[in-house]
């Protein structure tokens, strides 16, 4: 490709350039080498925290989550959460209900809780052809309610990593008016840098990735905050409080 | 103005802006309590420093092997299955995205918030090419029903009040006049859906792409980038050469500052993550993805060994927010799609001598390298900028030789104490009788140039008798 190759010969030159200019300080040599994480196919399995540490990680969460408009619906052990959920969507009064599959936990027995409460569901299974494909998304598109596990957070910022799937799809946690998040107590990283180390190159770059930190904003009118955009406006997050610990 | 490169008509805009006293309020308005509050999101974080010099760094070292990491990023998102075309010029960019409309008979197209967009002037084009270009970002979306271009590269239509987008709406859509942002908010998130909804073209920005592995990052607050490159077929993503990182391990530390610096969040709502097109299995995500390199004047930035720290810049839009001369004049006074401290750097690169005025439109306060997320030394650079245009374009004004001359006369006289001492009471003498109210306001004949700009506090003595009552500071 033509311009290709000019413009990295431009480039080139313009990069030998620097030893004309004795003023600028060679910034390469101070940087601190970014070690390549190896990626490795346990990436999902992390070293688990201290119980107590993990406990200031979810409440240092939960405070960051509210502090952008979020709402921070409480922690669960995995028997407890279908019932919890069933009572979020009947909060929000939500009729139509699309549940993405699990990441670390089975999210099919909320599937069935709220079916016996007789709500509309959308499941994921193999995409069609294009026409299904079409028709999925039209149905994610009238949902109330989105449903899904994330694969980690993040404390210092209230943030959700949503890796999406063939049965979790990207859309799920976009069109909706309102999303759970199901976020397991044991998957909060302090921060950005850690949550992505953890995530790895592997994840993140496999499949369509989002980090959702509150609900969908605006400050483009007069930069007054408005909640709700194209996004949900309603983003609720329920902790994952493992029995075994 | 002495010696900047003539513009009237930059002139004749900021006058207008000037005596816009409506705009004024509405910049202030926008910009007062925010700025604090952003502040205080930066003073909360007590790592800002550090991450800030690692996000500078970093930055420094990617742009500093830039031809390597563009290899590296064309094999990666190659190997990603993405298709990448790199573009010489605007023109290029423009033709290989209608090209791509025309070969794939697209019709609809959404927009995500892209400044490299505006730059290639890429609208115009798409719907001369009968493409409908929807811009789904609020504030561009309000622009765009207005036929202006954005006045702020953050926040696009700053210059309106709440009451302009009401009438703006009502006059357009019919919907019952309102000046409530909830309301007009709604009121754009329903059209803008069905656009979403219809449309078979998104298109986007880049804010990072990760060399590493080939990854376009898009961070956001409302979900448009989201929506323009997840539901439309095809996708193109239109970036700077300057974008590509090295490393996902990198990203954090941009993260980190970027948001801060820019609205005062921690971190964006949305933060998206675009490696490939959908595959087989998937329900959502565009099928294809179009990657448009741009360099558009970019390797020329970077040929200039002080001027090449601008391409670190992260568009945050920080340096706008608190540029007096932008809090004055507003946006579109600058007359590119790039407005404040960063943009009148980069336009002259990037459009040509036609911008080479801008480096002039700045106080050199210092408050834009103060707020840079990534330290940019902003002044430095506009003084440099400002040298290059008087070598380039050396036109002293008239009177510039014999205003040299005078000084270098006085600068001897300044050398005898006695003389000086006699010819400023000769001064105060000449002065006096044309003070009014404390003021000499006029003066005649050879000083009346000194006048006509500013008033003159009378004299109250020869400076260098009050001088002498000073206390001395050293």
């Amino acid at each position: 490709m033509g311009a290709f190759v000019r413009i990295l010969a431009s480039v080139k030159t313009a990069l030998e350039m620097r030893t004309l200019v004795n003023s600028e300080p060679q910034v390469e040599a101070s940087v601190a080498a970014p070690t390549l994480i190896e990626p490795s196919a346990a990436q999902i399995q992390v070293p688990i925290a201290r119980v107590t540490h993990r406990a200031e990680l979810l409440s240092s969460f939960a405070r960051e989550l509210e502090a952008i408009g979020g709402v921070f619906a409480g922690s669960v052990s995995p028997g407890e959460l279908p019932t919890r959920s069933v009572a979020i969507a009947d909060q929000l009064g939500a009729l139509i209900i699309a549940v993405g599959e699990g990441v670390t936990h089975d999210l099919l027995p909320i599937a069935n809780l709220l079916e016996q409460h007789h709500r509309d569901l959308i499941l994921f299974g193999a995409a069609g052809d294009d026409e299904a494909r079409r028709a999925a998304l039209a149905r994610i598109a009238r949902a109330d309610l989105g449903i899904v596990e994330a694969h980690c957070a993040i404390a210092a910022s209230g943030t959700v990593a949503v890796v999406a799937s063939p049965a979790r799809p990207n859309a799920l946690t976009l069109m909706p008016p309102a999303v759970l998040v199901i976020v397991p107590a044991d998957r909060i990283f302090p921060d950005l840098a850690s949550a992505i180390e953890q995530l790895g190159p592997d994840l993140i770059a496999g499949r369509r990735t989002v980090f959702i930190t509150g609900p969908s904003r605006t400050a483009d009118i007069e930069k007054r905050i408005v909640i709700g955009v194209h996004g949900p406006r309603n983003l609720h997050v329920l902790a994952l409080w493992p029995t075994d610990v | 103005m002495a010696v900047s490169s003539s513009n009237p008509g930059f002139f004749a805009a900021i006058e207008t802006s000037i005596a816009d006293t409506e705009l004024r309020r509405k910049l202030a308005n926008a910009s007062g309590h925010h700025l604090e509050s952003a502040a205080s999101t930066r003073a909360e974080f007590p790592r800002y420093d550090e991450e800030r010099e690692a996000a500078r760094s970093l930055k420094t070292a990617a742009i500093g092997r830039l031809d390597e990491l563009l290899i590296e990023l064309r094999t990666r998102l190659e190997g990603n299955g993405c298709h990448v075309f790199f573009a010489d010029d605007a023109a290029a960019a423009r033709r290989y995205i209608v090209d791509l409309a025309r070969v794939r008979k697209l019709k609809r197209a959404v927009k995500g918030k892209s400044m490299t967009t505006e730059e290639i002037e890429l609208n115009p084009a798409l719907e001369k090419a009968g493409v409908e270009v929807v811009e789904t970002d609020l504030g561009e979306y309000i622009v765009q029903l207005r036929h202006e271009p954005p006045s702020h590269i953050l926040t696009p239509a700053i210059h309106l009040s709440k009451e302009d987008v009401g009438q703006l709406f009502h006059d357009r859509f019919g919907t019952a006049y309102t000046n409530e942002p909830e309301r007009l908010t709604a009121v754009a998130r329903d059209n803008l859906r069905a656009a979403f909804l219809s449309a078979d073209l998104g298109i986007t920005g880049v804010n990072f792409a990760i060399a590493e592995t080939g990854t376009l990052v898009l961070v956001e607050n409302e979900g448009n980038g989201r929506f323009s490159s997840t539901l439309p077929d095809t996708l193109v993503a239109v970036m700077g050469i300057e974008k590509v990182i090295a490393r996902l391990s990198d990203l954090s530390h941009f993260l980190e500052v970027l948001a801060r610096a820019g609205t005062g969040q921690k971190i964006t709502t949305y933060t998206n993550f675009i490696t490939r097109p959908r595959s087989h299995d998937e329900l959502d995500g565009p099928r294809e993805i179009h990657v448009v390199i741009l360099d558009n004047g970019r390797s020329r930035i970077l040929a200039d060994p002080v001027l090449r720290e601008a391409l670190n810049c992260l568009r945050c839009g920080a340096c706008l927010n608190v540029c007096p001369v932008y809090r004055s004049i507003g946006g579109h006074a600058y007359g590119y799609p790039y407005q404040g401290p960063i943009g009148s750097i980069i336009s002259p690169a990037l459009f040509g001598k036609a911008a080479g005025h801008l480096p002039f439109a700045s106080t050199l306060c210092g408050a834009c390298r103060e707020i840079c997320p990534v330290k940019i030394d902003i002044p430095k650079l506009l003084l440099h900028l400002r040298w290059k245009e008087n070598q380039n374009n050396l036109q002293w004004p008239r009177g510039a030789a014999k205003a040299r001359r005078g000084a270098a006369r006085f600068g001897r006289m300044a050398n005898h104490p006695r003389t000086i001492r006699a010819l400023s009471r000769i001064a105060v003498l000449i002065m006096r009788p044309f003070a009014h109210e404390g003021y000499v306001k006029w003066m005649p004949g050879p000083f009346r140039n000194w006048t006509l700009t500013r008033d003159f506090p009378v004299p109250k003595a020869p400076l260098k008798h009050r001088s002498a009552d000073q206390p001395q500071s050293n």
